[in-house]
């Protein structure tokens, strides 16, 4: 095997179902007033996927990002993922399956300003790794994968936004999870940034073949992404394949 | 498991937020400390003024007091206050309280009981009346003390074997408790000039008579002296006179004849006629009885008076006695050799200082040298001596053979105490007796106040001082940790349980808690050392031992009440245990917060993390 070992997925074969939405429907209630983020979603990604979520403010993209994220849960519906159900699941399953399968990549970044780079990707492993010394490896290892070999110790705060982005990406995959969500991941990065971090995505994905979603604003992503889907009013709008 | 370095990191981070929760806690926890101390400096002074008698291994105290309602004793003081009253009553020791052996306490009525011992304590105490001329010739500087038993009245030492007798005694321990008079001076010259003489004695004295032949002789004599002077023919007149003369003073005879013989009475010549008896004559003279009555001013003298006290304990036993071993501050105990024991006295530390003694000093106590072997702080409230003699050598100096005046009794069994006391009282009808109980019971003064006080206030006070300590540290996390609400998403996003972050959020306060511990350990010696350094000092007046000398000592010399009210002196000692209940408080007050901010964070969405986005 190559480099890309430890950046590659654990699931089975690209191509089989990752998520199976039916019917998915989310409201908040805000007071006495019952918000519909989501009114009746029904949507497959497969393994291997790279797509791209978009829409404005109140479409509904982030509720769906985090029923897909296994973050929420929905008001009806169903959401299989990798073969299972988390509608009903508890918090502590959807905890498990969070660890376990999905990685995040968040528009502020959002790693723990007083750990360093490496032992905030470290610290994704603590739930499933108990040897510090075996976290400490793969965290490097993965920084090293993506650039930042030569930051290491550094705090959050001494790094660029591009860099402290790529330690997000290097977080999300400590456990070699089957999905990376990435929230408006280049939505606080300069254009620069935001080229070089959605050319370390792509190679990513060409290399390992991880499942990755992407809610973004930005169109030169959209446009240039396998699958958009564009939500509006709590439904999808599109769903476009290129 | 969670990450330490993470949690040292984010208390790190938060350093400001960290301190002030920490030094919330320190200073709740270094109160309580204060609070605490404070209570056990109360309950250790109370313990030490409550419990006199256990410091010196004795439970009970036997001693024989005047009833205080007899006044007779003020008779004897008033005495002493003069000083120097007049002549000598002497032998007043034994004297009046010889009527007898173990009887001694026993088979008198309550009046007669007093009636009797006030005569003996005056007999007793009237030994210091002193005739200042057997203390030597006029102007001998003279320093002598004086032993008198004040109040308690000594009895015979057969009461000690007695007592010990009583079931439940383990030891009966005689002393003897004196006050001491030291008095120093010069003794004075008593002179009184008495003017005699100056009286006119009258008598009237007859001659002898003369005899026929000194009559002729005379006669011729005078005859032929005249004869000389003015021949013998004209004086035929005082051939007619001789005859009528005759036995009739020289002088008559000279007189008669009148104008004619005027120089005869001034002639020696005459004078040499007249017999030996006449010219000089002796006769005794009785003069009339009289009495001088001179009024002689007292002496006026140098003389000074100091007091102190004194206590006789036995050298062989060091564990009970008015002072124990125990006591022992510097030096050595009394010798166990009663020769060398003679020569030795403890000194009280107070005493010492007061009067600059060392260990290994002398003191001169009528004539006798003593050494200062060792430095004693007894703690027996109201009977506290300031020299301790080995108890024979005291009964020898202050003519108490085989006397004591106080009995100390240790019980077996500290239960059995009052009942002890009880058979003792039955056993020694008269007695005094008393316990450690009935000395508490006595105990008054601020001491027991400021105890009540740090009973019903500090109990409560610390509870709402460490109560607002834990609310301050909760209330500070839980503002702490709502601040953390994307870093707590996150952390739940990536897969981090509900348990593992509130773990991690504990072992932060946690980290809080052992910072809040040290500091308010710190804090909580600083508070203890202040109060030990500035800590008011606390009167006990206990009423119950007034024994010793005291009662005396207070009528002569005007003293303060100072051996029945003690001053003890507030301290705030730092015990393992108070450290521990610190260090546990601060821990507990960081679970708390920990809790506190462990729930908050459960209840923070995973999604938090990308809603916060905004």
């Amino acid at each position: 095997m190559t480099e890309t070992s430890t950046l590659e997925g654990s699931g089975p074969a690209a191509g089989s179902a990752l998520y199976e939405l039916n019917a998915v429907t989310r409201t908040f209630s805000k007071g006495s007033v019952a918000v519909n983020a989501l009114r009746g979603i029904d949507l497959q990604i497969n393994r291997g996927e790279l797509l791209v979520l978009e829409g404005p403010s109140g479409s509904g993209k982030s509720t769906l990002l985090q029923l897909l994220g296994a973050l929420d849960t929905p008001t009806s519906g169903q959401i299989r993922f990798a073969g299972r159900s988390l509608e009903n699941e508890t918090d502590q399953v959807l905890t498990e399956i969070r660890s376990k399968e999905i990685g995040f990549v968040f528009q502020q970044f959002n790693l723990i300003p007083t750990l360093s780079a490496d032992d905030n990707v470290a610290i994704a492993m603590v739930p499933r790794e108990s040897s510090r010394e075996k976290r400490s490896a793969r965290a490097q290892e993965l920084l090293t994968q993506v650039g930042l070999g030569h930051r290491f110790g550094h705090l959050p705060s001494r790094l660029s936004g591009g860099e402290q982005q790529r330690v997000a990406i290097a977080r999300a995959l400590a456990n070699r999870p089957e999905v990376i969500i990435a929230d408006e991941p280049t939505g606080n990065l300069d254009s620069d940034n935001a080229k070089e971090f959605m050319i370390l995505l792509r190679d990513l994905h060409e290399r390992s073949g991880v499942t990755i979603i992407i809610a973004t604003h930005d169109e030169d992503i959209a446009a240039t992404t396998q699958r958009r889907i564009r939500l509006r009013d709590g439904s999808i709008l599109s769903d476009v394949k290129n | 498991m969670f990450s330490l370095s993470y949690a040292w990191n984010e208390l790190h981070r938060r350093l400001g937020r960290t301190l002030v929760t920490a030094i919330g806690l320190a200073a709740g926890v270094g109160l309580v400390m204060g609070i605490i101390g404070v209570s056990q400096g109360l309950s250790d002074a109370q313990t030490k003024a409550l419990s006199p008698l256990g410091s010196v291994g004795t439970d009970i105290i036997v001693t024989r007091t005047v009833a205080p309602t007899l006044s007779t004793a003020t008779t004897t003081t008033t005495t002493f206050g003069g000083g120097f009253g007049g002549g000598g009553t002497t032998g007043g020791f034994g004297g009046g309280t010889t009527s007898g052996g173990s009887g001694f306490f026993r088979g008198r009525g309550n009046s007669a009981l007093n009636s009797s011992d006030s005569t003996a304590l005056d007999a007793a105490n009237s030994s210091i009346i002193t005739d200042l001329a057997k203390l030597g010739p006029a102007g001998t500087k003279f320093t002598h003390d004086f032993f008198v038993p004040g109040t308690l009245i000594t009895f015979p030492s057969k009461a000690v074997s007695d007592v010990a007798k009583v079931k439940g005694v383990t030891s009966a321990v005689g002393a003897l408790s004196l006050d001491a008079l030291h008095e120093s001076g010069t003794v004075p010259k008593i002179t009184a000039s008495v003017k005699t003489g100056g009286q006119t004695i009258s008598a009237t004295v007859k001659p002898p008579v003369l005899t026929a032949s000194q009559q002729a002789t005379e006669r011729s004599c005078i005859q032929s002296v005249i004869e000389k002077r003015f021949g013998s023919g004209g004086t035929t007149g005082t051939g007619g006179t001789t005859p009528t003369g005759g036995s009739g003073p020289p002088g008559g005879g000279t007189t008669v004849p009148a104008g004619g013989f005027r120089f005869i009475g001034s002639s020696s010549a005459i004078n040499k006629c007249l017999t030996p008896a006449q010219k000089a004559y002796q006769q005794n003279v009785v003069v009339p009885e009289q009495t001088v009555n001179e009024v002689l001013n007292p002496p006026t003298t140098n003389t000074k008076t100091s007091t102190y006290t004194v206590g006789g304990v036995s050298p062989s036993n060091s564990s009970a006695g008015l002072v124990t071993k125990a006591q022992l501050v510097k030096g050595t105990w009394l010798s166990t050799n009663p020769t060398t024991a003679a020569t030795q006295v403890l000194v009280t530390t107070a005493y010492a200082t007061q009067e600059g003694l060392k260990v290994n000093q002398t003191l001169t106590i009528n004539s006798v040298k003593y050494k200062i072997v060792g430095l004693v702080n007894p703690t027996l409230t109201g009977d506290v001596s300031d020299i301790y003699f080995s108890l024979a050598n005291l009964q020898k100096l202050s003519t108490n053979d085989s006397r004591v005046n106080e009995v100390l009794v240790s019980v077996a069994n500290a239960k059995d105490v009052n009942s002890v006391a009880k058979a003792i009282k039955n056993e020694l009808p008269g007695a005094t007796v008393l316990t450690s109980k009935s000395l508490a019971d006595q105990v008054t003064g601020s001491l027991s106040n400021a105890r009540k006080l740090a009973n019903d206030l500090g109990g409560a006070l610390a509870v709402v001082v460490l109560l607002a300590a834990f609310l301050i540290a909760g209330l500070l996390t839980l503002s702490s940790v709502s601040k953390r609400v994307r870093e707590i998403g996150s952390l739940r996003a990536i897969g981090w349980s509900r348990g593992r972050v509130v773990r991690q959020i504990m072992a932060e306060t946690l980290g809080i808690g052992i910072l809040g511990g040290l500091a308010g350990i710190a804090i909580g010696v600083v508070i203890c050392l202040i109060i030990g350094a500035v800590g008011p000092g606390l009167s006990v007046t206990s009423t119950g031992l007034a024994v010793g000398a005291s009662n005396v000592s207070g009528l002569l010399h005007q003293a303060t009440s100072a051996s029945v009210a003690t001053t003890v002196h507030l301290t705030a000692p730092i015990r393992p245990f108070t450290i521990v209940i610190a260090f546990v408080g601060a821990l507990l007050g960081g679970l708390i917060a920990g809790a506190a901010g462990g729930w908050r964070a459960s209840r923070m969405s995973p999604a938090s993390a990308l809603r916060d986005l905004g």
